[in-house]
């Protein structure tokens, strides 16, 4: 809302921002990157999701309308740029425990301790790519700061990485600046967490795990690269809880989910880099947010006619409100991620079955009653003018959404049978599988190349 | 100079990068809402059409002469569209008159 606001200032049109009481630190943040620090706000007290409609209209009159009358004819007070040190500052000096209550109190690190970022340890990431330090990746909401090489480097020597993995973290920030995928969204209040998804050789080459408790804590490069992404979201986008990240809940970041890439080549199956239109081999990264999820124990059978019903189902379980990214909101964007472990996708692919196919039953099968659909979003969320015959009589959203008018007619949750993504890691020996409820546009599947430097293997051979 | 025994010593640089955006001024301000063209923009979530429906009354009641333009021109301000919109807006407050933006819901 506020970025429409300050493309209306921008113009020449004054505005006036209705923000619930529970964002106003938040505006107050995002103002600052959007260039505009004292855009004014009007405040709606409380939550207006939780109010009576004689209590809406009572605050609206009452606190509401003088607000926006003031923001429409009184200029704010000017505010300035604030100073902050240089990208090559040192900003403090001292032993461990100093030097983490520093960044810790300017809110520089997640709360656990942080590996001090000095000169031979960030000059020792650099050595691991052919990139100018001062190379540009991009600019990230919403603080619109530059994601740099070295900025990179600095938030992976914190994060404990090893300098190694210093291709796979400047893809991540490659990654988390592409357009497609949202980043100015990651503090939107649902507080989906991003799952970072591993392809290629450098997968082994620097031991990441795929296999049993694959998105467990315990492997430094899972870990450490999943602590990375939270780190730069903090410090380069500047996503700070109680201020521009307003998850209501939030999770602690996630670990980086390897593909068990001999499996997937032993049953056919092509791994994830290529379903983002890498070629096989490839080595990528690729990000996605996710809402939630969860695990499915024991997926038996020795068909896929008998295993995947309960995926489909557990697939439509997981994701509920979600939908909203299936309709006109999010313009068809919802993209579930199924997570197979290895004995399950051998088990399918053994009939016959390639992804493709898994895809096309998901499609078919995950599917719900057109009333519920709408009660979820209609009634029950936050979507309060909107139904699916008007998206579909409009144009916006496939015809497959109404196709009469009756209330019980199944409709799918994604638009075509390749909005679903299948991975496959996890316990070889083990029939679970998980499910990710995806974040829509406001965390879309953006897939990157890494690019490993021109002596790669040997100075993988010289590292410490 | 040393730390604590067995704290080490470190020399920490800056983790985060240099701002893109400058502050920039914002619009000049109405002398009055009386007689002047106010658009809604919505992200058409959280009760927001409720929300213009009241202001709108209320804002009339004080300034009799307000004009306002519905939110249903403008489409979602937040949404898979959203650049596109924001895109649209200068040209299309110019054809339309507008002189001032109520936009909402930020809930």
């Amino acid at each position: 809302m506020l970025r429409a606001s300050a493309v209306c200032e921008a113009a020449g049109y004054p505005t006036s921002s209705l923000t619930c009481e529970g964002f106003l630190r938040q505006a107050a943040a995002t103002s600052v990157g959007l260039g505009m620090p004292n855009i004014p706000v009007a405040l709606v007290p409380g939550h207006i999701g939780n109010k009576s409609p004689e209590q809406l209209q009572r605050d609206i009159l009452e606190v509401t309308t003088q607000a926006v009358i003031d923001n429409l004819t009184i200029a704010p007070a000017a505010k300035g740029d604030s100073a902050e040190p240089g990208p090559r500052d040192i900003v403090v000096r001292g032993g461990f425990k100093e030097v983490n209550r520093y960044f810790y109190e300017h809110e520089y690190s997640d709360g656990l301790p942080i590996v001090p970022p000095t000169l031979d340890d960030i000059e020792s990431f650099l050595r691991f790519v052919d990139r100018d330090p001062d190379e540009v990746l991009g600019v990230l909401l919403p603080d619109r700061r530059a994601a740099t090489v070295w900025n990179v480097a600095v938030n992976g020597v914190m994060a404990g990485c090893r300098p190694e993995y210093m291709p796979v973290l400047v893809a991540l920030a490659e990654a988390m600046c592409d357009p497609e995928y949202g980043v100015e969204h990651s503090g939107n209040t649902p507080g989906a967490d991003t799952l970072i998804i591993l392809n290629g050789a450098v997968i082994k080459a620097l031991g990441f795990n795929y296999a049993q408790g694959a998105l467990r804590d315990g492997f430094l490069p899972n870990t450490s690269v999943g602590r990375f992404w939270r780190l730069y979201l903090r410090n380069v986008a500047g996503f700070l809880p109680h201020k521009t990240d307003k998850a209501t809940f939030g999770n602690t970041w996630r670990v980086v989910l390897a593909e068990n890439e001999d499996l997937l080549a032993s049953i056919g199956w092509e791994p994830n880099s290529v379903e983002m239109g890498f070629a096989a081999g490839d080595n990528t990264v690729t990000i996605a947010r996710y809402t939630g999820g969860g695990s499915l124990s024991s997926v038996t059978g020795s068909t896929p006619e008998q295993m995947l019903p309960y995926v489909a189902d557990s697939v439509l379980r997981f994701n509920n409100w979600q939908i909203t990214f299936t309709t006109s909101h999010g313009d068809g964007a919802l993209r579930p991620l199924v997570v197979l472990s290895p004995i399950i996708a051998e088990t399918i692919a053994k009939c016959g079955w390639s992804k493709a196919d898994v895809k096309r039953y998901l499609y078919r099968h995950v599917r719900m009653p057109a009333w519920e659909f709408e009660r979820q979003l209609r009634d029950w969320n936050i979507r309060g003018v909107w139904d699916l015959k008007d998206d579909v009589t409009a144009g916006r959203i496939p015809k497959v959404f109404y196709e009469s008018d009756d209330p019980n007619r199944l409709v799918p949750i994604v638009w075509e049978p390749e909005d679903y993504m299948i991975a496959v890691a996890g316990d070889p020996l083990r029939n679970n599988a998980y499910v990710f409820a995806h974040n829509g546009f406001l965390g879309y599947p953006v897939g990157k190349r890494i690019r490993l430097p021109k002596d790669w293997e040997q100075r993988l051979e010289t590292r410490d | 100079m040393p730390g604590k025994p067995n704290d080490g010593y470190y020399e920490a640089y800056w983790p985060r990068g240099p701002r893109q955006q400058r502050t920039r001024a914002l619009a000049p301000r109405l002398d009055t809402l009386s007689g002047k063209t106010v658009a809604q923009l919505w992200d058409q979530l959280f009760k927001g059409d409720v929300v213009f429906e009241i202001l709108e009354e209320s804002l009339k009641a004080r300034f009799p002469a307000v004009r306002f333009v519905s939110w249903r021109e403008f489409g979602s301000t937040h949404g898979g569209e959203e650049k596109e919109a924001l895109a649209a807006l200068p040209e299309k407050f110019k054809a339309m008159g507008v002189d001032a933006v109520i936009s909402g819901m930020a809930c």
